[in-house]
């Protein structure tokens, strides 16, 4: 007991509570390079519809690529495409090519931005308050220039689906009606007990409790959900589980046997397409 | 190396689902030992350092009860402390290996909102002493009391785990090397990251300890 005890007192004065959420975020350094020299043909953008953008995110500088008509933000559909954990927003720029395209050559505006962090933007992203404060700087823009819940559509993939379950769950100033979330995660703690085989919670090492089962619950709009049976990033059986609460006013899953968590890579840019096209057009 | 959120799981992982074994063949009456613990478990092509201290007394010729704790855990915030009792069951003898078994518990608190975890263990230890020399097997497992607790019932009641290791105990110090295959009943995952498995499950990781008897 009285070993114990030593032990005990040991712990609490050596423990510095070293929060690793920060250290979840895996940005880098960005270019923003984005020419058409880096894409297929067939993903060409009219490069006078490029426009790179900055906004201030609290005391931070965050850093957005808008493709499209910024005079027409007020009446076009406009697709915010929230990006998984890599470094900056040039690994999406074949992504933003392909969105750029979808149903026709700027059918539809494309924004997208680099988190604290990520790229150029500044400072470090750190769990949930700097992720929404980024979005809401993002999204407040586009609500200045006239974009209306009704041509909204979200995108949250992977990493990005940590900030489209909140924003969607009621904190978006445009409220989101229309929400893909391509290989989501489900909850910290899922991540945690994945890990480690047991029933520990994620607050033995972060601060950072997501949970998009619960972003799902409360949200009321529309939502596709994508995945591969074999992603090893964002298990389906949870993702699975934590979509399935979505208690919105319409529902649609797309599963892909044998894909994995580069879900458009494995089904190829064609399938992808047209399964969000139509659930746009839904 | 990189290290990321994802590969500080890695970390827990190891201090969490698995710590190496303490004691092996129990010390002798009233001796004392001290430890400190490497665990090594292997993260896509690295192995983590887990750090983790324990001191353990020979409370009979027979029962040997320490106490642990990790390092790790502790920097990430989350204070995990062991207690157990190793016992001898069948002495060795020449070639004829000793047995011993071992339970105790592990326990886990939050410091940022005090949850508590709570995982009582048990293990079987066979070994062969030759002099200084110590060969041993063992298997061990954790029972997860509140496996119902995990996110969409991901839970399992058992967390086993087998290693194979070598001590070198003299009077004043021994030195541990140990290989141990953690969990091997269910597929561990960390976004990004390559946890090496055993035929699909589990993780594994080499475990390195030095201690001092007195």
């Amino acid at each position: 007991m009285r070993l114990l005890f030593t032990l005990l007192i040991a712990s609490l004065v050596l423990q510095s509570c070293a929060d690793v959420s920060a250290a979840m975020f895996a940005g880098g350094d960005g270019i923003y390079d984005f020419k058409n020299e880096w894409l297929e043909p067939q993903y060409h953008v009219d490069e006078t519809k490029i426009h790179l953008m900055d906004f201030q995110s609290d005391d931070d500088t965050v850093y957005s690529l808008y493709l499209g008509d910024i005079a027409q933000i007020g009446t076009d559909t406009i697709i915010l495409y929230l990006h998984g954990n890599a470094k900056s927003m040039d690994q999406f720029w074949e992504t933003a090519g392909l969105f750029a395209n979808l149903g026709g050559s700027h059918h539809f505006g494309f924004m997208m931005y680099d988190y604290r962090g990520f790229g150029k933007s500044t400072g470090r992203s750190t769990g949930e308050e700097s992720m929404a404060a980024d979005y809401d700087a993002v999204v407040s823009y586009l609500q200045s220039q006239g974009l209306t819940s009704d041509r909204l559509v979200v995108v949250g993939s992977s990493l990005g689906s940590l900030a489209a379950g909140p924003a969607a769950a009621g904190g978006s100033s445009i409220p989101i009606n229309k929400l893909v979330m391509e290989a989501p995660q489900s909850t910290a703690n899922v991540i945690m007990q994945n890990a480690t085989g047991l029933s520990l919670p994620a607050s033995m090492i972060t601060s950072y409790k997501f949970d998009i089962g619960q972003n799902m619950e409360d949200y009321t709009g529309e939502l596709l959900w994508m995945h591969g049976t074999e992603d090893a990033v964002a298990p389906i059986e949870t993702a699975e589980a934590a979509m399935q609460k979505h208690n919105g006013s319409y529902y649609q899953e797309a599963v892909y046997d044998g894909a994995e968590h580069g879900l458009r890579w494995d089904i190829g840019d064609e399938e992808w397409s047209k399964v969000v096209l139509d659930f746009i057009r839904h | 190396m990189k290290i990321n959120f994802f590969a500080a799981l890695g970390a827990v992982i190891l201090a969490a689902s698995c710590t190496p074994t303490k004691v092996v063949v129990p010390l002798q009456e009233g001796q004392w030992q001290i430890g400190v613990t490497q665990g090594r478990p292997q993260v896509n092509e690295d192995y983590l350092p887990v750090l983790g201290a324990y001191a353990a007394k020979g409370v009979s010729s027979t029962k040997t009860n320490y106490g642990g704790i990790q390092f790790s855990s502790l920097l990430l915030g989350a204070v995990q402390l062991e207690v157990g009792s190793v016992v001898s069951l069948i002495p060795h003898d020449g070639l004829k290996p000793g047995i011993s078994y071992s339970y105790g518990a592990q326990s886990f608190l939050s410091t940022r909102d005090y949850a508590f975890r709570f995982y009582p263990e048990a293990g079987l230890n066979a070994y062969l002493q030759n002099g200084p020399h110590i060969l041993n097997v063992s298997a061990n497992t954790w029972v997860d009391p509140t496996w119902f607790m995990t996110d969409f019932g991901r839970g399992q009641l058992l967390a086993p785990s087998f290693s194979a290791g070598y001590r070198l105990r003299y009077k004043w110090f021994e030195a541990q090397v140990e290989y141990k295959v953690l969990n091997p009943t269910r597929k561990l995952q960390i976004p990004q990251n390559i946890i090496p498995d055993t035929f699909g499950l589990g993780g594994r990781g080499m475990y390195l300890g030095v201690a001092l008897n007195f």
